[in-house]
């Protein structure tokens, strides 16, 4: 009676256990991604300092200047690092999704594009503790003009959407070779450097600078950041809000295009 | 567990890396039959590090040195490190994926249940091709950085740099091995180990570059240090002292230490229910 009455809570016990397991194994996560966070914030201001140890200023740009930029970029890094729109459209095909998304009576980018600015929204929440971290022990400081603050709004909304649109894009790619994984990791590399991730666009030679006006990675990350770090003059805002637009209407169009084409060579893996 | 008591250890070693290649050729069938997977992964690596190295030369070509260290001084150090992160990656890359990959689906068990060292038969069972290409661009900068600075490769200097390399892949397998053991409690140990994993980056570049305490953090807690900065600095003639001695007496402290730990935690080891 006894024993049985033990076996009993016992295996019920271990079932109840998995509960704080599961919670703790999430909230690792979160605090892995904050440490690797200021890892890297540490290493940016280091690595600058030393670089402008011999030097006042380079390419116009101070170094107080520079680290206000490299913080606020690893800072909104979620505007351009959500990679969620490509590996997306691959577990759709993997597990036959696909054909239950678009019988639903919803526009099925529209409904897409609304949990990526979700996701936007929760991960930039998220990186507040670390905006904390930069604001005491790196002295970042940030303007508090509205204006400011308004014009770096519009523009990352602006430049967000032409990104997601972008890899609607490669993403419907996935439709023709099946295996999308390589395309979201080499996508990952060319925007870390082209997004102004690593370093304020303008420090780049020539050659590179004209690559990144090319790609739309600068849109999302490298323009609004560089607006909020004072690097653009606000009197520049309403020709690269024509320029965004150009970019935005030009990628909706032609993702709307690509998926209408793609979605005829659909073959589902399973499901 | 691993209690196959060898009697000599000779044939132990023997009968260990013939099973080895056995698991290797194994494993190259299947990567030859998805071939692009095996070129993607590679070319993945490859990508990733040249956003950072192409940063770090668009800067350093306006400066001329990281707080003393010449660009290609820069590039030895940082190709060390990622030639010691090919190595582990190539080789011991299941001690990230053991707990998702082996211990929540109960493939776990089957290794205990064999006559070979489960440690082993782990890391046997997936060479990983992705780590070939972080291992390339490791020894394409030491060769860039050694043209450059006309580096004299004595032979004894060569030896010196190879055992410092395989040191360094040593460290993060001891490392990656010891904090992979809280898969036996919490399932998927990758948090914890990217926890340790992550501290390598500082070792991209000269540990001379930081406050002090970083250092210190980098020499004696996660001791990535000994994977590049001290090897780098003795080869640049830099005088670190003892320390560039220490990269193989630390690596096999660590990995004994992390075996130890490992040992311990299998015998915590009570299945997944799955």
């Amino acid at each position: 009676m006894t024993l049985a009455l033990r076996r009993r809570a016992r295996v019920y016990g271990a079932i109840a256990a998995m509960v704080p397991k599961t919670f703790l194994a999430y909230t690792i996560w979160v605090w892995m991604n904050w440490f690797t966070q200021i890892v890297a914030l540490i290493i940016f201001v280091f690595f600058w300092r030393a670089v402008y140890a011999n030097t006042n200023a380079i390419n116009g740009l101070t170094l107080g200047q520079t680290l206000t930029y490299v913080l606020l970029a690893r800072l909104l890094s979620p505007l351009v690092e959500n990679t969620n729109t490509i590996s997306f459209f691959g577990s759709l095909l993997r597990d036959g999704q696909l054909s239950m998304e678009l019988l639903r009576p919803l526009d099925f980018q529209a409904g897409a594009y609304a949990q990526r600015i979700a996701n936007l929204l929760m991960d930039l929440a998220l990186q507040l503790p670390i905006a904390l971290v930069a604001i005491v022990f790196f002295r970042l400081r940030v303007t508090l003009d509205p204006l400011v603050w308004l014009s770096f709004v519009v523009t990352a909304l602006l430049g967000f959407s032409t990104l997601f649109f972008f890899d609607w894009i490669i993403g419907c790619l996935a439709f023709y070779i099946t295996e999308i994984w390589g395309l979201s990791v080499l996508r990952y590399g060319v925007s870390n450097l082209f997004s102004g991730l690593l370093l304020p666009l303008v420090l780049l030679p020539d050659g590179f600078r004209q690559v990144a006006e090319a790609l739309p990675f600068a849109q999302a990350l490298y323009l609004p950041v560089s607006i909020l770090s004072g690097i653009t003059p606000l009197s520049d805002v309403p020709r690269l809000w024509l320029q965004q637009v150009v970019w935005l209407v030009s990628l909706l169009v032609l993702s709307r295009f690509a998926f209408s084409r793609a979605v005829r060579k659909v073959t589902v893996q399973g499901g | 567990m691993a209690r196959s008591t060898p009697t000599r250890t000779g044939p132990v070693l023997l009968r260990y890396a013939s099973l080895y290649w056995h698991f290797l050729l194994q494993r190259f069938k299947v990567l030859l039959e998805y071939r692009v997977n095996f070129i993607v992964g590679a070319a993945s690596t490859i990508a990733t590090q040249a956003a950072s190295l192409l940063a770090i030369w668009v800067v350093m070509r306006q400066v001329p040195s990281l707080n003393g260290w010449r660009y290609d001084e820069v590039l030895l150090v940082y190709g060390m490190i990622t030639v010691a992160l090919g190595i582990n990656h190539m080789f011991a890359d299941n001690l990230w994926t053991v707990g998702r990959v082996y211990i929540r689906t109960g493939g776990f068990d089957r290794f205990l249940v064999r006559p070979i060292n489960p440690l082993f038969h782990l890391l046997a069972d997936r060479f990983c091709q992705d780590g070939i290409g972080n291992f390339l661009v490791g020894l394409a900068l030491i060769i860039k950085a050694s043209l450059a600075l006309q580096l004299d490769w004595t032979p004894l200097k060569l030896l010196y740099l190879l055992i410092a390399v395989l040191s360094g892949g040593a460290i993060f397998i001891g490392l990656n091995l010891l904090t992979c053991v809280s898969c036996f409690w919490i399932m998927d140990s990758v948090p914890v180990t990217r926890l340790a994993f992550e501290m390598h980056e500082f070792a991209k570049y000269p540990l001379s570059m930081y406050h002090q305490s970083i250092g210190v953090v980098l020499t004696w807690l996660v001791p990535f240090g000994f994977a590049s900065f001290y090897p780098a600095s003795y080869l640049l003639g830099r005088d670190v002292g003892i320390l560039a001695w220490l990269s193989p007496l630390v690596a096999t402290v660590l990995l004994v230490i992390a075996y130890r730990v490992w040992l311990w935690g299998l015998r915590h080891y009570s299945g997944s229910g799955s």
